[in-house]
């Protein structure tokens, strides 16, 4: 190629590129939600002479051409792969690769914050459960099976449970790290599967002194793809999705959710929100504040108030065969000190604190 | 706006690109002076009266030097330009600087004024500073066309960070040049590797920097880690800019001067301040050191010259005590280079000379990067490990093996040696060949690859934008 060929090759092709994409950028409709990164898109500026004058409505513009740009999710992939493979990064905004899963770091160990949940749950116990069968469990993340030995940033989980442990008071412990593998979680979502708990539920309720009398642990497998998980949106790798199982059997089916928040009465499973922003809210309708779920074939069973983030979701269907309710209160949405508006705390009741050491490395968020 | 911004790449620039080849010669510099408006505009909206009325003030100065030229009031027009220029640059860069230290010093209560530093003032004051200087010293011819003129000051391609391209170097482009796809491709190729250094490289070394920022406790290594990536990110983030700056003018058909040459080979500091942001270095040594005498006075009039030089050099890059003593630092090393050591510099070898200019950069960067004085103290003694903070830590050595590669790249990277490397291939007809066969394909990978990061990015604005 003479080097005539080459200067008009580079100056048409950077031409076609600049203005393919503003012309591209300008017909495509523009898109109200992001699946994959699980958030809403910017909308087109609003134009005032005020907006105008101070900046806004450039600012807005930036934003939304970011937003929409076409192809905007194979971009992110390039990013990504470019800076995981070419330029040799570990991780890619925290995220990292071992095997066919993803992981996002979680470091350094928060001490204020473990201590925090610590007195945390001693308030609650206080204000609530004083005389009550009280336990706590922690669920650890999947960094826990990979970081360490692939050479990743992790959180020292010993140092952690020993602190909540020394800090904890009148509520017993229940071991949950030897019970797990990383086999047990998604490979591209934060949460564990859950035909691969059934055996922490039953280490759980029998910890807890559950009735064993008439359970019945056959379950029927319900599998949805393609899962793609939070971390595969954040990611923008091309991974492989994972299959959400969920399992089933006449309890789980007879059961009756109650959200309060809402009002409303639901099924334990709502796969209508498979196709939503986050296919794991299929477990109990996602994130929600104040929730009951009544068992109406256990009779004379006792009950059970679980304090929990989302891996509780998945969890507490488990649960029912032991009990003839369960609330679960998830405490990033709603204020400990109004739980006596909702919630009857009575002696018989079992308590269980379950929480991942994502949350409690982050416990600010418990309200 | 921004040169790494996707609305400058996707919106603005096809745009003006489409209208500037579409229409005919002599209304190209109606297109670039209302482009130029636009690009400021979009930035900072309310100061583009500032800019347009600088652009007129420089205007109507060089007219009236020019109707004054020859009588006993010619200084008069030269000095009240330079009084409006520095006059308005003083109000909106410096003026809480001297309010704050009153008050410091005084001491007083004086109330600081609610004033944002327009964009790029500093660059622009100083391009209408060398035309009107250069008018009244007759090296150059006055402008009367006001749209020439306002299209040299306001030019977006140099408008916010340079280089400071001086009047003459444009005077005759600005009336006449010529577009060919010669010029249109090494322009581009030019920004793309601007943009790529911008993007894939200062970007990232900054995120390196503040992720070992962050790291809690910082270390001696960490505190190292982040002045060289600092070094490494201030020479991509400028160097970067202005060769999109240099390959923009080139595909408008202006031949703006270099303001790089591998700073971080030099063997001296003298070197290196002829190696770095050399439109400044030029400015300041052609309308201030010079004027005040050069190197042809008594040596301690000279030293006197040189401290007052880099004083305002400091000065110039922000309004803090720490620029003004990164510049009194290099005041003190020319000084002492000149008359104590340049001799021992020739005979050392070379790495040592090459170690002491990385060392005296690095330590000065440290600075230039902090927030205040005490805290580049704080950070250079634990450097030299008299603070009381670890060797490394686990994250240090997990935040430095994971960016050892783009460190690696950037240590090499601002050396001639790929440059050199290409040159070599080029020599022989067959490397010709590849090269041609390979520069096209580059340039759309990296175009890619910028805009995979540019989507998925934070806002990062040049670093050069805040002087």
């Amino acid at each position: 190629m003479t080097t005539t060929s080459k200067n008009i090759i580079v100056t048409l092709s950077f031409f076609v590129l600049i203005t393919g994409f503003m012309f591209a950028n300008i017909i495509t409709p523009h898109k109200v939600l992001s699946f994959k990164e699980r958030r809403r898109l910017a909308s087109p500026p609003v134009f005032s002479i005020e907006q105008l004058l101070n900046g806004q409505v450039f600012v807005d513009y930036e934003q939304y051409l970011l937003d929409q740009f076409v192809l905007r999710d194979k971009f992110r992939g390039v990013k990504a792969l470019a800076s995981l493979y070419l330029f040799g990064q570990k991780d890619y905004n925290g995220l990292y690769v071992v095997g066919d899963g993803i992981y996002k770091m979680e470091y350094p160990l928060k001490e204020k914050s473990v201590l925090n949940a610590a007195v945390k749950f001693n308030d609650l116990y206080d204000t609530y459960l004083q005389d009550m069968n009280v336990h706590y469990a922690v669920i650890p993340d999947k960094n826990y099976f990979a970081a360490a030995p692939k050479g990743y940033l992790t959180i020292d989980y010993e140092d952690m449970i020993d602190i909540l442990n020394w800090n904890v008071k009148h509520m017993s412990y229940i071991d949950l790290f030897p019970l797990l593998s990383i086999d047990d979680y998604y490979r591209t979502d934060i949460h564990w599967s859950q035909d691969r708990i059934v055996h922490v539920a039953k280490e759980l309720s029998a910890h807890m002194g559950a009735n064993y009398e008439h359970v019945d642990l056959r379950y029927e497998k319900q599998e949805l793809y393609p899962f793609y998980g939070t971390f595969h949106g954040q990611s923008a790798l091309p991974l492989a999705p994972d299959t959400i199982v969920y399992l089933t059997n006449e309890i789980i089916n007879n059961a009756i959710v109650y959200d309060y928040e809402k009002n409303t009465y639901g099924k334990v499973y709502n796969v209508d929100k498979f196709c939503g922003t986050d296919a794991y809210d299929i477990f109990l309708s996602g994130a929600k504040p104040l929730l009951t779920i009544t068992n109406p074939d256990c009779k004379g069973g006792s009950e059970l108030i679980l304090f929990r983030d989302s891996f509780g979701s998945s969890l507490a269907p488990l649960l029912l065969q032991y009990y003839t309710t369960i609330t679960l209160v998830d405490l990033r949405y709603i204020s400990s000190k109004t739980l006596s508006d909702y919630i009857d705390f009575t002696p018989d009741q079992d308590v269980l604190f379950l929480y991942s050491t994502l949350v409690i490395n982050n416990s600010w968020m418990l309200k | 706006m921004l040169f790494s911004s996707v609305s400058f790449l996707y919106s603005f620039l096809p745009a003006v690109l489409l209208l500037y080849f579409a229409l005919p010669s002599g209304q190209k510099n109606l297109v670039l002076f209302l482009a130029s408006l636009l690009f400021y505009f979009y930035g900072e909206p309310v100061y583009c009266i500032l800019l347009i009325g600088s652009i007129l003030s420089g205007y109507l100065h060089g007219l009236w030097i020019g109707k004054a030229m020859g009588s006993q009031y010619a200084r008069l027009p030269l000095v009240s330009s330079i009084v409006v220029v520095l006059g308005l640059l003083f109000f909106f860069k410096y003026i809480n600087f001297f309010i704050a230290n009153f008050n410091y010093f005084a001491p007083s209560e004086a109330t600081l004024l609610r004033i944002i530093l327009p964009l790029g003032i500093s660059f622009y004051s100083f391009q209408i500073l060398s035309y009107t200087i250069d008018v009244y010293r007759g090296k150059t011819r006055i402008q009367r066309n006001f749209l020439a003129f306002a299209t040299y000051v306001s030019m977006f391609p140099q408008l916010i960070a340079g280089p400071i391209v001086r009047y003459k170097t444009v005077e005759k482009e600005l009336s006449c040049r010529t577009h060919s796809f010669a010029n249109l491709a090494w322009g581009i190729n030019r920004f793309i590797a601007g943009l790529s250094k911008k993007i894939l490289l200062a970007n990232t070394l900054g995120q390196f920097g503040e992720l070992l920022s962050k790291t809690d406790p910082q270390t001696v290594l960490s505190l190292w880690l982040i002045a060289f990536a600092f070094m490494m990110q201030i020479y991509f983030d400028f160097s970067g800019y202005s060769d999109m700056a240099i390959g923009l003018g080139r595909i408008f058909g202006f031949h703006f001067p270099e303001n790089f040459n591998y700073p971080y080979i030099s063997r001296s500091i003298t070197e290196f301040w002829q190696r770095w942001h050399i439109s400044l270095g030029t400015w300041f040594r052609d309308y201030l050191y010079i004027p005040l005498g050069g190197n042809r006075v008594p040596s301690l009039t000279w030293g006197r010259n040189i401290i007052i030089v880099w004083l305002l050099v400091g000065f110039w890059h922000g309004a803090e005590w720490n620029f003004i003593i990164w510049g009194l630092i290099f005041a003190a090393l020319l000084i002492a280079e000149k008359q104590f050591i340049r001799n021992l510099l020739g005979k050392v070898p070379s790495v040592l000379a090459h170690l002491y200019v990385l060392l005296v950069v690095l330590l000065s960067f440290v600075f230039f990067n902090a927030d205040g004085i005490s805290q580049s103290i704080e950070n250079i003694r634990g450097m030299f490990g008299f603070l009381s903070v670890p060797l490394t830590s686990a994250g240090v050595k997990y935040y430095f093996k994971s960016y050892a590669f783009i460190l690696i790249i950037a240590a090499i990277g601002a050396t001639p040696l790929p440059a050199a490397v290409a040159a070599k291939v080029k020599e022989h007809a067959t490397g010709k060949k590849i090269i041609n066969i390979f520069e096209p394909a580059a340039h759309v990978i990296l175009l890619v690859l910028v805009t995979g990061y540019l989507i998925d990015g934070s806002f990062n604005p040049f670093l050069y934008f805040r002087f």
